[in-house]
């Protein structure tokens, strides 16, 4: 795709894009400041823009009259690129030219990067498969039974002794060979009990594999739907473009209707306890799976009978629950849960790090210790075929879930020879840190700010939700993206700490985030819930009401990122390492689909290391849920990582309060912490 | 080889504050060492210890605690004049008790005609202790500011709350800021970090870290007091290099330990000692883990304070 030149006066600022980008997109990304109010939609009619040179296409608009057209006026929101151009942004951003004149911004901007390229060494081999099979018919010479002939066929195709079979199959068995004439599919499962046949359909059906995976958050669920028959030719352990991501054919996410039972995991667990409450919850976050199940179902055009299998990964209370066990004494010291053993056949053996992911399958004869075989999906209530199996990730600890093993696996780090610091920013913040010897892992109950908890207009990262956004130094109006780019409906995670960083950029609050009421700007104002900055007018919103960012709100989100860093800090401590010893840091969490790293630093969120050791992979858990899917070796590795991280409970570390009230503050009370932060500050202050 | 007793090697240095003008200016921080550790650094001023006064008569105070301000206790003038002249106070720590709105409520304007009655009056440096309300104080203290320009007085207790208010009138009249925060080494941090980015000069800063009586606390301030010691002189933790006051003497006057009479429970003693003791021995304890100025309320504990810091200094 051809690459061009865009240049921004009067700033005299350069950037490339793509054929077909957005220019405002374009600007966004480079640090190019244009009024945006309503997210791109092109209502707002304030990004007008003049196209001095080069080719462009913008509908006409009538925010732009016919002769403004002619002379080139835009509005950058509805105008794309189609080669080199030269766009001059008029008057208003032009008040202090010497404000604008910052370092110019590289690619600062982290889009999500949910590949499975971080693992190494491992092939496509699902726990759960699909095998054809072309049986003898009976005859005089030749009458063994139905299920001995099966029994030859598939141990002469695939060398298997230990077979076992669904006992409900038997009872079809008879029928189905007769009517598919002995051309059957059998559907197999493994795991550390041997092979179990599952289900047996007429035909050829191979290639009508499906698998879907699910991440169970204490607020969202999300869901991808994923064709491992498709893939199961690929071997990826030589390729680096692996072609995996083509696999993936819907995803989707909801809010867990257990929301409506308590916000956090505490009031859930204290739901349970009540008559018929834990079926309540269960029923509820099983009420969701279905119907993301069939709208991933009708997005793919699949039928409910190809889906072979499920995955999930949570925290440890949500797996507690989804499964219908009561998590009473999570909740209660010294919090024990009834189990972490991951649902999936699987056995932890030996070290975390072991080199054989490939191939290393569940016949391990050195594995120990209790397994728990998969469950049929039916008989916790999702509604798919009567034989999908249900796997759950392994979990740690009663506050460190399947859903951070998942993003550990998912990751790689566990495999890596550097030190990795995984941060998964959801609910509870949950940070890992280790190398494929040692993992370490701590939860800071964070709280749900970035993912629109506690914060009057937050929302999840879906439609019309601020994505990323902007505040102009002088005349503090903002410039503002939504995802979908239609009229905003409130701010995501991601929308919010672009605020708040711009916020302090520009001086509109203080350090310790509080609104300064002597700047020359209408947007901050009294407003019920005390100071306020209006992101967007009632007018340019879709939701018909002034979005704002209220103290309150930016209260939380310093709560929230002051217990993520002291937490990072505690494990760093822990294990005697310094922030700058790290390799990579690895960013987690459902709050966008981008993350801005030199933003999140401004307030204090992430460390301030070079950019090129972030990497931000959006929903961890997917990721190594997908993983799980794909090939059964992860299963045992899960349960490796799960039984080998040291978790480090925070709620006995003293040194964490006190790293927590210093990272209250913004950046942080350590301001030698964030030199090039201050440093900002203080020329743009 | 002769035995070298180990040192500390310090980086930091306490920034000095002057407070007052004049002859009688005092002079606190400036130290390059731990309290007293003058054999590894150098520490140019003494703890200071300051008389408090109330600006109105107080209700409630144990008979031998007004005995030696009786004849002066009623206003507020004479009683700094005395403490002053018949004490040897070095600073008066004014007490705006009677503008708290939990209690007299008396408004701000007819409290701060007695702030500017007694600054005119005394040649010593002049603290002015607000009542730790932050919306009154907001008031009151700006006020108080105001009418004592010129006089480099120091107004405080200064909180995240209301630091902007007090603190743009402060630069404004050139006084001196009492940074007011709950017992915490970070909280205590950012309040000097907004006040710096308010513009508030170095020199102008005194810190409170909250202070606690003894057996009331105590060894909580302490520990603060240490750290932010620590920090200051060790770590090179700018923003904590300021001198430490603590406004100890109500703290203590309201114990139990020091309202009880002997008749109360003969196993405690006589009530006045005892009473001494507990303040001059929670000041002295104080100024040990680096206050710089201690506020104080009768006149032999007072003098116990001070004759310890002297030979401490010698």
């Amino acid at each position: 795709m051809p690459v061009y030149t865009i240049k921004f006066l009067p700033d005299d600022r350069a950037a490339t894009a793509s054929d077909g980008e957005n220019l405002l997109e374009i600007a966004m990304r480079s640090d190019v400041h244009i009024n945006a109010s309503c997210g791109g939609n092109g209502t707002c009619g304030k990004c007008r823009v003049k196209v001095m040179r080069g080719k462009t296409s913008a509908p006409m608009h009538p925010k732009v009259s016919s002769k403004d057209y002619d002379e080139g006026f835009r509005l950058a929101c509805m105008t794309t690129v189609h080669g080199e151009a030269v766009v001059e942004i008029p008057l208003e951003s032009q008040v202090d030219r010497s404000a604008l004149r910052r370092k110019a911004g590289g690619s600062r901007v982290l889009s999500s990067f949910s590949s499975t390229d971080f693992i190494k060494g491992w092939a496509i081999d699902p726990a759960v498969s699909k095998r054809y099979i072309e049986l003898q018919r009976p005859s005089v010479d030749d009458n063994v039974s139905d299920l001995r002939r099966l029994e030859r066929e598939f141990q002469a195709k695939y060398g298997r002794a230990d077979i076992a079979i669904d006992f409900s199959v038997l009872k079809t068995l008879n029928r189905t060979f007769r009517d598919a004439g002995w051309k059957v599919t059998v559907t197999v499962v493994e795991s550390g009990r041997g092979v179990e046949i599952i289900n047996v359909e007429p035909g050829n059906t191979e290639d009508r594999n499906y698998s879907i995976v699910f991440d169970i958050g204490t607020t969202t669920v999300c869901a991808q739907i994923l064709d491992l028959a498709s893939c199961s030719v690929v071997k990826i352990a030589e390729h680096r473009d692996n072609g995996l991501d083509l696999c993936t054919l819907a995803e989707s996410s909801d809010y867990n209707s257990q929301i409506r039972y308590g916000e956090d995991v505490i009031s859930r667990i204290m739901y349970a306890q009540k008559e018929g409450g834990l079926e309540e919850l269960q029923k509820a976050v099983i009420r969701t799976m279905n119907g993301l199940i069939s709208e991933l179902l009708g997005m793919g055009n699949i039928r409910a009978e190809d889906v072979s299998h499920i995955v999930c990964a949570g925290n440890t209370t949500m797996t507690h629950l989804l499964l219908g066990i009561c998590p009473k004494y999570i909740m209660l010291a010294p919090y024990t849960p009834v189990m972490t053993t991951g649902v999936s056949g699987a056995a932890a053996s030996g070290a975390i790090g072991s080199s054989r992911v490939c191939g290393d399958n569940s016949a391990d004869t050195s594995s120990s210790g209790i397994i728990i075989p998969p469950v049929r999906a039916k008989e916790i209530g999702v509604t798919l075929n009567e034989n999908a199996r249900l796997y759950v990730f392994p979990c740690v600890s009663s506050y460190v879930g399947g859903d951070i093993v998942a993003g550990v696996i998912g990751s790689g780090m566990f495999q890596k020879e550097n030190v990795t610091l995984y941060m998964d920013i959801g609910t509870n913040g949950e940070v890992v840190l280790g190398n494929k010897d040692w993992l370490m892992c701590a939860s800071c109950s964070a709280g749900p700010a970035f993912e629109g908890g506690g914060i009057k207009f937050g929302m999840r990262a879906g439609k019309g939700a601020i994505e990323q956004a902007r505040i102009h130094p002088v005349t503090y109006e903002p410039m503002v993206l939504t995802i979908g780019r239609t009229k905003p409906a409130g701010i995501c995670g991601s929308g919010l700490i672009d605020i708040v960083a711009g916020l302090i950029e520009t001086g509109l609050i203080d350090q310790n985030g509080k609104f300064r009421r002597d700047r020359d700007t209408e947007r901050v104002r009294h407003g019920e819930d005390g100071y306020e900055y209006v992101v967007c007018y009632a007018p340019e919103s879709r939701i018909e009401r002034d979005i704002v960012i209220t103290e309150v709100d930016i209260d939380n989100l310093v709560r929230t990122k002051a217990a993520i860093y002291a937490g990072c800090k505690v494990l760093l401590d822990n294990a005697g390492l310094s922030y700058s010893e790290l390799e990579k840091v690895i960013i987690a969490g459902g709050f966008g689909h981008y993350i801005d790293v030199e933003r999140a630093q401004v307030i204090g969120l992430l460390p301030e290391l070079p950019l090129e050791r972030f990497i931000f992979v959006g929903n961890g858990s997917l990721l190594g849920a997908r993983l799980f899917s794909f090939s059964k070796g992860f299963l045992n590795q899960a349960e490796r990582v799960a039984r080998n991280m040291t978790n480090i409970e925070l709620s006995n570390s003293k040194s964490f309060v006190d790293e927590f009230v210093a990272a209250m503050f913004l950046p942080h009370t350590d301001q030698s912490l964030f030199p090039g932060v201050m440093e900002r500050l203080r020329n743009g202050g | 080889m002769a035995f070298e007793i180990p040192k500390i090697r310090y980086t930091g240095k306490i920034q000095e504050v002057a407070v007052g003008t004049g002859k009688r200016a005092v002079r606190v921080g400036g130290a390059s060492c731990y309290p007293f550790y003058r054999f590894e650094g150098e520490m140019p001023n003494p703890t200071r210890v300051a008389f408090e006064v109330w600006d109105h008569r107080p209700e409630d105070w144990q008979e031998w605690a007004v005995e030696p301000y009786k004849d002066v206790i009623h206003d507020p003038v004479a009683w700094a004049k005395k403490s002053i002249d018949a004490y040897g106070a070095e600073v008066i720590a004014l007490q705006l008790k009677s503008a708290d709105p939990n209690g007299m409520d008396r408004p701000a304007d007819e409290v701060v005609r007695v702030v500017q009655d007694v600054v005119n009056a005394i040649d010593v440096p002049l603290i002015i202790w607000g009542t730790a309300n932050d919306e009154k104080d907001a008031d009151l203290l700006r006020k108080a500011a105001e009418v004592c320009e010129g006089k480099n007085v120091a107004i405080g207790p200064v909180s995240e709350k209301n630091y902007k208010q007090i603190g743009a009138m402060a630069i404004g009249y050139g006084q001196i800021v009492m940074a007011s925060t709950p017992i915490d080494v970070n909280l205590a941090k950012q309040l000097n970090i907004l006040l710096g980015n308010l513009g508030m000069p170095d020199e102008k800063v005194l810190m409170d870290p909250t202070t606690g009586g003894i057996g009331y606390g105590l060894e909580y301030s302490y520990s603060v007091i240490e750290r932010d010691r620590m920090a200051a002189l060790t770590q090179e933790d700018v923003k904590l290099q300021h001198p430490v006051i603590c406004n100890l003497a109500h703290e203590v006057w309201k114990t139990r330990e020091s309202r009880l009479k002997r008749e109360d429970d003969e196993k405690l003693g006589d009530e006045l000692k005892r009473s001494i003791l507990m303040e001059s021995i929670t000041a002295m304890s104080l100024a040990i883990a680096g206050a710089d100025i201690v506020i104080m309320r009768h006149p032999e504990s007072a003098k116990l304070v001070k004759e310890m810091i002297g030979e401490l200094m010698k």
